[in-house]
């Protein structure tokens, strides 16, 4: 009796509630843009949020009403950016993938304020007054961000200076946050397709930089002068290339004479010693000029 | 003991002597989860109290009506109550999916997030049926309408309280130089343990 009691108090219950739910389901149907299911249904739905918004269906939501551009989805890449594209109807939109990229190319040549005997790591070192190194913005070179990469796609070369493979880079970003001077910019996302990137990050007086590190920029403006495309400015006494503008012809690496410019990336040719990740490979561009790949 | 001020004692303690964040550790994923942010947790507030106060209503009648005068609520309660509980917050989301796409934008996502909060049944089902997590003080058997609704509003705003409460210690623990380790979630845990123990200094006011 009491078993018959229980089934029907809750099957009373809910047939109640069930059909509650099915009439409001009719009554309260709201028309929702088919577009809006479809780019949702496009998007790798992991809801990752490097786009900036909490889930795949509300970027997908914004993607349709034109508040986000088709290439947001920074993880989708460009398959998926071509899927959202097709269904909006808009032309085809490239993704913007980023890859790390070190702006300093010290190492070696960067001169040491005293000698450092502690922790093998960038971190701790940088606690020492800023670090071992003269210059307070070049890259220390104990490879935190090589311990951080989760894809192996950093590495130490001779030079004592990490060397990204863009190939292996997926822009995840993490060598910068573990980087004790991605703060100000010594490791920076920069788009993939970027051709050069400038290997100084010193904000100093140009005279007291030279006097710490042989690698630097020194603000002379032969880039600034050259660049067909107006491309690379010299801004607070420090090369930085704008990269909406750059066409990758390589004159500022021509013309620097601190060769503190690089081919970079898959721009450059890269040889098999950077392509499989082991040192920083040297190839040779127009100049005949020999230049690393990779970071 | 009854009228106003017996009902002015039934909210404070369920809302500060009780809270059911801090002194009770129940619904403790949102109190983590949602608090990293202010705007995020003003609106998990305000989802919880209407939630809270709409869940405590039906279980009520339900309890009242159809399971207690069976005589199978004592076992029956919790697959009832989760029941009712998950269908009236998927009948508010449509009501309001139509009605009013702002406020569902604001609310929107979190009413699926409360769903099935424990909290939420803790509440509802302390509110129908009086001394099962010892929440409140003993009023006796069993809640009027009135009193059962007190309670709840009172539970759902001591939650916004820490709630928000927290938020905005997390927010200022963004820019404290923390040691590495400490960071995020570790020391905000540190932080809701210390909160914890400020609140339970409020046992024993009022004799409650």
């Amino acid at each position: 009796m009491l078993i018959l009691k229980a089934v029907g108090a809750l099957s009373v219950i809910g047939v109640i509630t069930s059909t509650i739910l099915a009439t409001a389901a009719k009554r309260f149907y709201v028309e929702v843009d088919p577009r809006v299911e479809a780019v949702a249904a496009a998007l790798p739905g992991s809801n990752c949020g490097a786009c900036g918004n909490p889930s795949c269906f509300m970027s997908a939501e914004k993607m349709v009403s034109g508040e986000l551009e088709p290439n947001a989805c920074v993880a989708g890449g460009q398959s998926v950016t071509d899927a959202v594209a097709a269904i909006l109807g808009a032309d085809t939109c490239d993704a913007i993938a980023m890859i790390s990229a070190r702006h300093c190319g010290g190492g070696d040549r960067a001169v040491r304020a005293y000698e450092y005997a502690g922790v093998r790591s960038c971190a701790a070192a940088n606690r020492l007054a800023g670090g071992p190194l003269a210059c307070s913005a070049g890259c220390l070179g104990y490879g935190d961000c090589v311990r951080a990469c989760p894809f192996d796609a950093i590495h130490l070369d001779e030079r004592g200076l990490p060397v990204v493979d863009p190939a292996k880079c997926t822009g995840c970003g993490i060598c910068v946050k573990e980087c004790p001077r991605g703060q100000i910019t010594l490791l920076e996302m920069v788009p993939e397709s970027a051709p050069v990137v400038v290997r100084c990050n010193a904000h100093d007086k140009v005279k007291a930089r030279k006097a710490n590190c042989s690698a630097c920029c020194i603000a002379c403006r032969k880039c600034e002068r050259e660049c067909p495309a107006d491309a690379i400015h010299v801004i607070d006494m420090l090369a930085v290339v704008d990269y909406t503008k750059c066409t990758g012809c390589g004159t500022c690496v021509e013309v620097c004479p601190q060769d503190c410019i690089d081919l970079y990336g898959r721009a450059a040719a890269v040889d098999t010693m950077a392509a499989d990740g082991r040192g920083g490979g040297a190839i040779t561009n127009v100049t005949g000029k020999r230049i690393e790949a990779g970071a | 003991m009854s009228g106003v001020s017996q009902l002015a004692l039934l909210f404070i303690g369920a809302a500060l002597i009780n809270n059911i964040l801090l002194t009770r550790f129940i619904g403790l994923c949102p109190f983590f989860g949602v608090s990293g942010n202010m705007e995020t947790s003003i609106g998990m507030s305000l989802s919880v109290i209407f939630v809270m106060v709409m869940a405590s209503t039906a279980t009520w009648v339900v309890w009242e009506f159809i399971l207690d005068p069976l005589g199978v609520g004592e076992f029956l309660y919790i697959p009832a109550f989760i029941l009712i509980i998950a269908s009236l917050v998927q009948f508010v989301e449509m009501y309001l999916r139509k009605a009013s796409p702002v406020l569902y934008r604001a609310m929107g996502i979190y009413l699926p997030l409360i769903t099935t909060n424990c909290a939420v049944l803790a509440t509802a089902t302390e509110a129908a049926k009086p001394g099962f997590f010892k929440m409140n003080i003993a009023l006796g058997a069993s809640l009027s309408l009135g009193e059962a609704l007190v309670y709840t509003l009172g539970v759902s705003v001591g939650f916004g309280f820490a709630l928000i409460t927290f938020a905005a210690l997390r927010e200022r623990l963004e820019l404290v130089p923390a040691p590495r380790l400490m960071k995020g979630t570790p020391i905000a845990f540190i932080t809701a343990g210390l909160l914890s123990l400020s609140y339970l200094g409020m046992s024993g006011w009022f004799g409650l």
